[in-house]
């Protein structure tokens, strides 16, 4: 069921009658599967929290559709009917409440397990990654460092820099700022990590399909934040040696 | 009954005027209590004007409604009015007002402490706003004002200071309103009214009262800490002189979680009364209650860095396992709620309608929530317009809805008449799908990766469309509001009296007159179970 995936606009391409043949089956708007939810992931660390996702809205669903039909049943259900005997006067129902704690307590144990697996994934380092980029986040644009090779790029507001990436390699990044604090985000990827003065923060990338992929700071760092953009462009692993060799 | 009324009502002229003074040295917890009301829903029409400003600046992509600094300026006032100066200090004075008369006391523990919170709040709000004047314009680093983004060295000029100061008023108010709160309901209830009687609304201010003073010191802390480095030559947040960043989010965050639940908890509350009142039944598992409220109390302040999972600076399971437990005793009051509404006999005049309002924005909110407590997921939506979506279902869908219940429940009681049923209910017919519409498919642009705090975006595949929607929303919503304030003048200019007790209220204000006398109460029924109203009538129905 995946179609936002060519890069094409999807909501625009999804007729009415592909709407309610594919996305409201699919689960409504929030859907994990559609044009309506975050993207499939183009790493191997977003396609495990592209999982989990699934797995909290999917339990968030069934959670709120229970609450949300016992909310309107009594509503309509024990709307006043103006007959004159007062409703019973009860107060509560120990064995009922302790079963409605005890219940929620077990869902979120599942819960916090699965996410604490991925999260062991996604933040874990691999200790010889191929690639190692250093990226410095200033006001307002970024600057790319490759280590080992003083290949640097750095871009302004108005020309995002491109970070060029291998695909099926693992590639570290490490990510600094010069001024104030700033988030580097690829939406594709699911995910960010803040970039703070004074702090060299690390996390691994296994980019697992090629593409260009948009990137934005995601914290707010002033006038000119929503202009601090940047293009990852992922390539095989050959193209990105000779690219590395080229000046 | 009808003449003392409209006396009540429209006074002769020269009393109005006395009456004008009166209320400004006034120590009388009730008036404090209308005040503070009035001036934060003040604040909340000028913050929805600001938000509306925003909505029109981001219904197209690429538009120039406001510049990148006004921009700035406009989310930073907006946040900061709605949280500072609306939602906690409307909660705060309808505790002001309540909580004597809940308790069966003639006044708050200390009447002038009171007055001082409350003109210290308005001067500490008029004083955030001021910055708007000076020729930098007002503080524009968001409600957060991360450091050092706040630094002088990093741009913000004197906006920013008297953002700084003003919040600063507004911390010590609140503290003083929450001991003041706390003593008051610890030591001033009335022979009877004992803890495991107290009306669950007041209860929810007790625990506000704690996380009051837990949070707010460390908040004073962090923006005097801003202060001394913007000012006075500091380097606390300054990576380049030893100082460390991460410091100013741990000291915010522990204030800012603790702050969620202090705009929230009195909330719980007020549906906490409406819903048994309109259901005729009482409350169902009030231990639950209580107990549910103090374990988000505990909880509460043992979350704070899930706003800093993506910093790569915490601990984050840890962070991660107390912000899913909190769920469970938020889930605990739903099903009470529930429980209350069951096999009851329901009514819906505006307050009920409000209180199911906000049952079914908030739950959307608390699930969501949920889901971010996940920090693998949350390294997605952290910082997008999902949280801007999460955030509002919470405050806006829950808290604010509720207030919208407590004005149409209360103002009865506070003015001796009654707000008109008719326009109370278009507004909320308004207002439900005016927020939905504007806030869910924030949703969706989240996941998409619109992140929040942006000025414009790009005309991506579908972006264009979510974002008109949620304006256009914005404009119901807004008319919504607006017919409430319509309401409130029409109904006064032709009063319909309400009488003591309009809705047959369970707690002890709805057996004093409305409005109250100076000293709430000329006598007080034998206080037997958290309902004494319902007693009393109970008794009378009974006496031959
Ligand atoms: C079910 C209980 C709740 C849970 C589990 C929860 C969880 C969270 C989490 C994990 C975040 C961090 C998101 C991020 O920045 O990455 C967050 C943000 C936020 N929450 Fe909640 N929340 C809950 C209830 C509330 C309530 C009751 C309110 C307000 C009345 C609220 C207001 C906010 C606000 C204002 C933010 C935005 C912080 C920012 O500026 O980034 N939340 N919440
Ligand atoms: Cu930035
Ligand atoms: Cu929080």
């Amino acid at each position: 069921m995946q179609f936002a995936n060519s890069g094409e606009p999807a909501v625009v391409r999804c007729s009415l009658r592909s709407f309610f043949l594919r996305c409201v089956p699919c689960g409504l708007a929030l859907s994990g599967c559609g044009s309506y939810g975050p993207p499939a992931g183009s790493t191997r660390q977003a396609q495990a929290i592209h999982g989990l996702w699934g797995v909290l809205l999917w339990t968030g669903i069934a959670v709120g559709i229970i609450v949300y039909a016992l909310i309107l049943w009594s509503v309509l259900r024990y709307r006043n009917r103006s007959d004159a005997t007062p409703p019973p006067q009860f107060t509560g129902n120990p064995p009922l409440e302790i079963t409605w704690t005890v219940i929620p307590l077990l869902i979120v144990g599942v819960l916090f397990f699965l996410t604490y697996r991925v999260e062991r994934y996604v933040q874990d380092v691999s200790p010889h990654p191929a690639v190692t980029v250093n990226v410095t986040a200033f006001r307002w644009s970024w600057r790319f460092l490759y280590q080992g090779s003083g290949k640097a790029i750095a871009g302004t507001p108005d020309q995002p820099p491109q970070l060029v990436l291998p695909v099926g390699q693992t590639v570290r990044v490490i990510v600094t700022s010069q001024d104030v604090v700033h988030s580097f985000y690829v939406p594709e990827f699911l995910f960010k990590r803040d970039a703070i003065p004074g702090v060299k923060n690390a996390f691994d990338l296994d980019i697992a399909k090629p593409g260009v992929y948009r990137g934005e700071c995601a914290e707010f760092c002033g006038l000119s934040h929503a202009r601090m953009l940047f293009t990852v462009k992922a390539v095989p692993a050959a193209a990105f040696a000779s690219w590395m060799q080229s000046r | 009954m009808n003449g003392t009324v409209a006396e009540a009502v429209r006074p002769p002229r020269k009393a109005q005027s006395a009456d004008f003074v009166a209320w400004l040295v006034t120590t009388d917890h009730k008036r404090i209590g209308v005040l503070y009301m009035c001036t934060s829903f003040a604040f909340f029409l000028i913050a929805g004007i600001l938000a509306l400003a925003i909505r029109a600046q981001l219904a197209a992509p690429g538009l120039s409604v406001v510049g990148p600094h006004a921009f700035n300026e406009l989310f930073t006032l907006h946040g900061t009015a709605m949280i500072f100066l609306f939602v906690a200090p409307f909660g705060l004075g309808l505790a002001n007002y309540l909580v004597p008369l809940q308790v069966g006391a003639a006044d708050m523990a200390f009447p002038r402490v009171n007055a001082l919170s409350y003109w210290l709040f308005v001067a500490g709000g008029l004083t955030v706003f001021s910055g708007a004047a000076t020729n930098g314009g007002a503080a524009d680093a968001g409600w957060f004002a991360y450091a050092p983004l706040s630094d002088i060295r990093n741009g913000s000029g004197a906006g920013m200071d008297l953002w700084i100061v003003g919040l600063l008023m507004v911390s010590a108010a609140s503290i003083m309103t929450g001991i003041n709160l706390l003593a008051t309901s610890l030591l001033y209830r009335a022979p009877g009214m004992t803890m495991w009687r107290l009306p669950v609304f007041t209860w929810e201010m007790i625990v506000t009262s704690i996380l009051i003073l837990m949070a707010f010191p460390p908040l004073a802390t962090a923006l005097a800490m801003v202060f001394v480095d913007r000012r006075l030559g500091g380097h606390f947040f300054d990576a380049a002189h030893g100082g460390n960043p991460i410091l100013y989010q741990h000291l915010f965050w522990f204030f800012g979680h603790p702050e969620v639940y202090i705009m929230i908890l009195p909330f719980f509350g007020v549906v906490s009364e409406t819903i048994p009142v309109f259901s005729r039944k009482p409350v169902f598992g009030y231990v639950g209650l209580v107990l549910s409220a103090l374990a988000i109390g505990g909880l509460s302040v043992g979350v704070w860095a899930h706003h800093m999972f993506a910093t790569g600076a915490v601990t984050n399971s840890f962070f991660s396992a107390v912000s899913f437990l909190i769920a469970v005793p938020t889930g605990v009051k739903f099903f009470n709620w529930i429980g209350t509404m069951w096999r009851g006999q329901l009514t819906f005049p505006t307050p009920m309608l409000f209180s199911i309002g906000f049952l079914l924005n908030f739950l959307i909110g608390g699930i969501t929530g949920v889901i971010m407590a996940s920090p693998p997921v949350d390294f997605h939506i952290e910082d997008t317009y999902f949280i801007v979506a999460h955030l509002h279902y919470v405050l806006m869908g829950g808290s604010v809805f509720a207030i919208f219940a407590a004005i149409y429940f209360w103002f009865p009681k506070v003015f001796g008449f009654r707000l008109g049923e008719t326009l109370g209910k278009w507004s909320f017919w308004m207002m439900l799908p005016g927020f939905n519409l504007t806030f869910f498919p924030m949703h969706v642009l989240g996941l998409w990766g619109m992140p929040r705090r942006v000025v414009t975006y790009p005309a991506l595949a579908g972006w264009a469309h979510l974002n008109l929607l949620a304006t256009a929303g914005s404009v119901l919503l807004a008319l919504g509001v607006l017919l409430t304030v319509v309401n409130v003048w029409l109904s006064s200019r032709r009063p319909t009296p309400a009488g003591d007790d309009p809705w047959g209220g369970y707690s002890l204000e709805w057996v004093t007159t409305s409005p109250p006398p100076e000293h709430n109460y000329e006598w007080i029924p034998a206080i037997r179970s958290e309902r004494p109203a319902y007693d009393m009538r109970q008794t009378a129905a009974k006496a031959p």
